[in-house]
C-alpha cells in the first residue's frame, strides 16, 4: 500500500516474531536510515528509498515492502 | 540524569576490536571509557565462534576457560564433496580454537578494566557530537537517560552496523557483493568431528559457504554465509542452510538450540579509517577477512595499533586526522595487503561454478602442498587442468 509520499510501505517486524537484531540491515544500508536499539529497530521513514538492499541482506525475512 | 563525562579516550562497543583497543589506551596511560549498549557483554553472540591462535601474544590474550575445542585442522568440500583436508600449521590464519565468544569478550573486557578502563553498560551512543567538523564525543544514553560523553578521541567499534563511522561521515558504504548475509544453529545431537573445522563450497552457500565447527562431542555451530548480491527471495540464508542440513544425515538429526545472525563484510579495506577526534576499529572499519570472513583477529590486532595511537594523540593534545595517519600507516602496513589479496580471490571465487570448483580439488587430490597458500593451489591445478588456471593468471 503507498505512504502519503506515494513510497511504498517498509515493515520491519522486529517484535521479535522474525527479527532477530543482529543488525544486517543496519550495516548494509546505504543511506544509513535503519537504527539497531539493542531489541528495537526503526527506520527513517523520510530518508528511505525502498531500494530493498535490506530485505535481501535480512537472513531471516523480517523486512517486507510492498 | 547521569553526569555528563569527559574522558581521554571514548570506545564505542565493548566487542574485542573495542576491549583491545581500551586496553592498550590504557597501558599507554590515557584515561579510557569504554561504553556498551547492551546489558551484558559478549551477549548475544553473533559469530560461529571458530579463531586461529597464532597472533594471541602479539596482542597480549593468554588462553582461557572459553576455548570450547583446539582443533587439528580444517576440511574444505567442494560442490561434489571432494575433501581438501588441511593441516593446521598449513593453514594460515583461520584454524585454531572454537571458542564461547561471550566468555572470550568478557576475558578481553575483563583485561581492559584490570588495565584501567573504565565500562559502562546499557549505555549506547545515540549521536556523534561535533565542533568545527571535529567529533568531540557522543551524546548517549545509560539506562535511557541522556547524557554527553566528551573525549578528544572517540573509538567506533560498534561492529558490523558502524554507526558511529556514518555518522562521522567516514566511508564505511559496503557494496551488496562485499557482505555475506550469515546464519548459524547451535545444534546437539550431530555426528561432528571435533578435531576439524569444515567448510562446504559451491551452489550450496553462493558468494560464501556452509561451515561446521565442532564445540564438543555431538555438539556444533552449523553456520551459513551467503553473498547479498546473488540473494533473489526473503530469508534465503536461512533457506539454504536449511537445505544443506536437510542434505546431510549427520545434522539433519540434530536439534536447534541457538539460533545466531548477522551481517560479514567481505569488503576491500577501506579507504579511510579515521578523521578529525575519531578512528575506526575492527568489523566498524571493515577488517574482516574478505576470503575467510573471520574478523576477531584483525580487530585485535589493530585494536592494540589504534589504542595505543588513541592515547599518544590524547597525551600530545592533538588527535587530529593528521595524527592518526600513525594508526592508519599501521594498521595498513599489518593488515591491507593481505585484506585486498584476500579480496581479490574473493571475487575470483564468487564467480567459479560447481564444476570448476570441483576440478580445482580434483587437481589437488593426492598433492601434497608444502604451504597451503593461493599461489601454490593454482601451480598444483596448472599442471592438471591449465584451462581452469587461465583465468587466474593474474595471481600467478
Amino acid at each position: 500500500m503507498p505512504s502519503q509520499q506515494g513510497k511504498k510501505t517498509l515493515h520491519i517486524e522486529s517484535s521479535g516474531q522474525l527479527c532477530i537484531y543482529c543488525g544486517a540491515c543496519v550495516g548494509i544500508c546505504p543511506l544509513n536510515c535503519i537504527y539497531l536499539d539493542e531489541t528495537r529497530i526503526t527506520f527513517d521513514e523520510r530518508i528511505c528509498t525502498r531500494c530493498e538492499i535490506c530485505v535481501k541482506a535480512c537472513p531471516v525475512g523480517a523486512i517486507e515492502i510492498g | 540524569m547521569p553526569k555528563n563525562l569527559t574522558t581521554d579516550v571514548l570506545v564505542i562497543g565493548a566487542g574485542p576490536a573495542g576491549s583491545m583497543t581500551a586496553k592498550w589506551a590504557a597501558k599507554k596511560g590515557a584515561n579510557v571509557l569504554m561504553i556498551e549498549k547492551r546489558q551484558e557483554i559478549g551477549s548475544p553472540v553473533r559469530c560461529g565462534e571458530g579463531m586461529s591462535k597464532d597472533w594471541f601474544s602479539e596482542v597480549g590474550i593468554k588462553a582461557g576457560r572459553w576455548i570450547n575445542v583446539e582443533v587439528e585442522g580444517a576440511r574444505i568440500y567442494s560442490p561434489s564433496e571432494k575433501l581438501l583436508e588441511i593441516n593446521e600449521k598449513h593453514a594460515g590464519n583461520e584454524v585454531g580454537y572454537v571458542v564461547e565468544r561471550d566468555g572470550f569478550d568478557k576475558a578481553l573486557a575483563i583485561d581492559a578494566a584490570n588495565a584501567g578502563v573504565d565500562v559502562k553498560l546499557k549505555t549506547a551512543a545515540t549521536a556523534i557530537l561535533k565542533e568545527n567538523g571535529k567529533v568531540v564525543g557522543v551524546r548517549a544514553k545509560e539506562f535511557g537517560e541522556p547524557f554527553e560523553i566528551r573525549a578528544p578521541v572517540t573509538i567506533g567499534a560498534d561492529g558490523f552496523e558502524s554507526q558511529i563511522g556514518r555518522w562521522a561521515g567516514l566511508p564505511t558504504n559496503i557494496a551488496l557483493r562485499d557482505m555475506d548475509s550469515c546464519l548459524q544453529y547451535r545444534m546437539t545431537n550431530v555426528d561432528c568431528d571435533v578435531r576439524y573445522c569444515d567448510f562446504y563450497l559451491g551452489k550450496v552457500a553462493p558468494g560464501g559457504y556452509v561451515w561446521i565447527f565442532p564445540k564438543e562431542e555431538g555438539l556444533a555451530n552449523v553456520g551459513i554465509g551467503v553473498q547479498v548480491s546473488q540473494i533473489r527471495n526473503p530469508a534465503e540464508a536461512r533457506t539454504y542452510l536449511d537445505a544443506w542440513i536437510k542434505n546431510h544425515p549427520a545434522y539433519a538429526k540434530g536439534k536447534t538450540i541457538d539460533v545466531v545472525g548477522g551481517g560479514v563484510s567481505i569488503s576491500p579495506p577501506i579507504k579511510q579509517a579515521a578523521a578529525d577526534g575519531i578512528m575506526l576499529v575492527g568489523d566498524a572499519a571493515r577488517m574482516i577477512d574478505p576470503l575467510t570472513g573471520g574478523g576477531i583477529a584483525n580487530g585485535c590486532i589493530a585494536g592494540k595499533i589504534c589504542g595505543e595511537v588513541a592515547a599518544e594523540a590524547a597525551a600530545a593534545g592533538t588527535p587530529t586526522k593528521e595524527f592518526f595517519q600513525r594508526y592508519e600507516k599501521g594498521w595498513r602496513a599489518r593488515l591491507e595487503e593481505k585484506l585486498y589479496r584476500n579480496w581479490l580471490a574473493k571475487e575470483k571465487l564468487c564467480s567459479l561454478s560447481d564444476e570448476t570448483f570441483d576440478k580445482i580439488f580434483d587437481a589437488l587430490e593426492g598433492v601434497k602442498l608444502e604451504k597451503l597458500t593461493v599461489h601454490n593451489i593454482l601451480k598444483a591445478v596448472h599442471t592438471k587442468y591449465p584451462e581452469v588456471t587461465r583465468e587466474f593468471e593474474s595471481f600467478l
